[in-house]
């Protein structure tokens, strides 16, 4: 038996906003085997809601969320929250994702950290976290884990299903796994297959956590574990979500304030040094080393090519109409791999369309501030 | 005189009649899909446009035209032979910078290729030239050259000294007058205005 738990959140919102929302969890009291073979006797799954389930069940909107996302995409959990949710600037009432028109759904993926089950979770048998006893995680165990949650709810069929990066390697897998579900499909910044470069990136992040003695095989205390290894992994994660250009613009080769006027030392000097270690140091506060392990793990492993024999053959089944979102500058996943994508859909005679937008702020392109991708979400939902 | 909005509605006209039913058409330089629409809703034909801007693309999906962006012989290059039924070039093809081989690419993916442009040798055109000496203008190209795309002006006798050329077969054409609605019978490569072409291999 699958129990929604409800929390209704009630707040009127400001004008624009997702205003105030509270997370709910869903848990699934039934066995769920992972693609690896490996089972959970069930399992939770963190998630929010913004706007209502029309009566016919078919208004819904589903977010997915890339590696380090979470559930919280819009709106604030208190009025004296400083950061709405992480699309918070595309999902609200009347923005590109409207929800006075759309049930919009997110949730953390199984493997996470953020409330659903994972790495971090206590194993009922021994009532210690899993640890690497987690079953490995793959993205068709997070888009199955997902459509559980969904007919809880009841939603009968997905409007639309928008992802960046992971989550729009999600958005593919669901139009292929489940083909009558989903009517639109707008991965972004995504690929259907990472490239060396990629996993090689993920690996040194990887590497990190695993050489820091913190991690102890995966066995560490909450708040402890490897907490210096997370932070590297982060900060050079981080250079792989931006660009050149725009670290360049947002830095160049400024001086932190503070810094030294004596060039020779290995202090913090740079402004990028310090952004950088900002960054790894509020991770660590919010991310489980296991977590990384296992979800960039499931990235890398993701390869539709290779578990359907052809990008076309995968396709087949899909029956969503297709919008593929590029970013010029993304060098992580680069668009000629969402070209790839549109291409291979087409060829297997699938409604997609492809679009390139022209910015240099790297893979994170598609949290950007743009009435042009607005608009072009707000056209392909129309 | 016929204002050009009209004027771009004259080639949907004749494609609706040539366009078959349900066919897969793939539209090169598609511009805001307004073509393809139209064959959309008068022939349910599955579509496909290629573009080169953002902005086109983000018309095409808000009106549920599908459409990419990209280099129109890249992306024809990724379908195997014979994918589409047929391939538009619809006032494009003076744009390209490699006429010759898009249109070759054209005639490999798609069973049929139509053709259509304005016709530089209409002869309000030459006497542009001739008394002003300078880029034509008027209802048709209605920028300055300082303004306008780099563009292979191309006439009724160049495009079918080219087919000649490769050997490609004029299935169908379709010649108008300068007012680019009634048929023009006499010397095209003068009297024409618009000229549209089916051809194939």
């Amino acid at each position: 038996m699958n129990v929604a738990e409800d929390h209704p959140a009630t707040a009127t919102p400001a004008p624009g906003e997702a205003g105030l929302v509270e997370p709910r969890d869903f848990v699934s009291a039934e066995p769920f085997t992972f693609e690896s073979g490996q089972t959970l006797p069930g399992f939770a799954l963190r998630y929010e809601t913004y706007g209502r389930l029309n009566a016919a069940g078919d208004n819904a909107v589903l977010i997915c969320h890339a590696l380090s996302g979470d559930h919280h995409c819009a709106g604030r959990h208190s009025p004296a929250d400083k950061k709405p949710g992480w699309w918070n600037n595309l999902i609200g009432p009347g923005k590109a994702v409207d929800t006075d028109k759309f049930f919009v759904l997110c949730a953390n993926v199984p493997g996470g950290c953020q409330g659903s089950t994972g790495p971090s979770s206590p194993d009922p048998a021994t009532g210690r976290p899993y640890g690497i006893a987690f079953p490995f995680v793959t993205i068709r165990d997070m888009v199955r884990a997902q459509k559980r949650w969904l007919d809880a709810l009841g939603v009968k069929r997905l409007f639309a299903l928008l992802g960046g990066s992971m989550g729009g390697m999600q958005a593919l897998q669901f139009g292929i796994e489940y083909p009558g579900f989903c009517a639109r499909l707008l991965p972004m910044a995504s690929t259907a297959r990472e490239s060396a470069q990629a996993i090689a990136f993920n690996e040194v992040g990887r590497q990190a956590i695993m050489q820091d003695p913190a991690w102890n095989g995966g066995n560490y205390p909450k708040d402890g574990g490897p907490r210096v290894g997370l932070a590297i992994a982060r900060m050079m994660a981080h250079i792989t979500y931006v660009s050149d250009a725009s670290m360049d613009r947002k830095f160049g080769r400024k001086k932190k304030d503070g810094a030294t006027g004596d060039a020779y030392t290995f202090d913090v000097q740079f402004e990028v040094e310090s952004y950088l270690k900002h960054q790894g140091e509020s991770f660590i506060n919010r991310f489980d080393a296991n977590s990384y392990l296992y979800i960039t793990r499931a990235i890398d492993h993701f390869d539709l090519e290779a578990a359907y024999g052809s990008l076309e053959q995968a396709f087949t089944r899909v029956e969503a109409e297709t919008l593929v979102l590029g970013f010029t500058s993304d060098w992580l996943f680069p668009p000629g791999q969402s070209r790839a994508i549109a291409q291979a859909l087409l060829r297997a005679g699938k409604r997609a369309s492809y679009a390139e937008l022209d910015t240099d702020l790297g893979h994170d392109s598609f949290l950007l501030e743009s009435p042009q991708l607005y608009e072009l979400v707000r056209g392909f939902l129309a | 005189m016929i204002k050009p909005a009209v004027k771009r509605t004259v080639d949907m006209q004749i494609l609706a009649d040539w366009v078959e039913p349900r066919s897969r058409v793939l539209d090169l330089g598609c511009g805001r899909g307004a073509l393809l629409d139209s064959l959309v809703q008068s022939k349910d034909i599955f579509a496909v446009g290629v573009d080169l801007e953002f902005d086109k693309i983000a018309a095409c999906v808000q009106h549920g035209v599908t459409a990419y962006q990209g280099d129109m012989l890249e992306f024809m290059r990724t379908f195997p032979d014979g994918h589409f039924d047929r391939v538009i070039c619809s006032r494009t093809l003076e744009e390209v910078a490699d006429p010759a081989a898009v249109i070759a690419e054209a005639l490999r993916v798609g069973r049929a290729v139509t053709v259509g442009f304005v016709n530089h040798g209409y002869w309000k055109n030459r006497l542009d030239v001739l008394l002003h000496g300078r880029k034509p203008r008027n209802d048709v190209y209605t920028s300055e050259w300082f303004e306008s795309r780099p563009s292979n002006p191309v006439s009724v006798a160049d495009f079918e000294h080219f087919c000649a050329a490769k050997g490609y077969r004029l299935v169908r054409r379709a010649l108008l007058r300068g007012d680019w609605r009634r048929p023009c019978a006499f010397a095209p490569n003068f009297f024409a205005g618009y000229a549209l072409y089916d051809l194939a291999k």
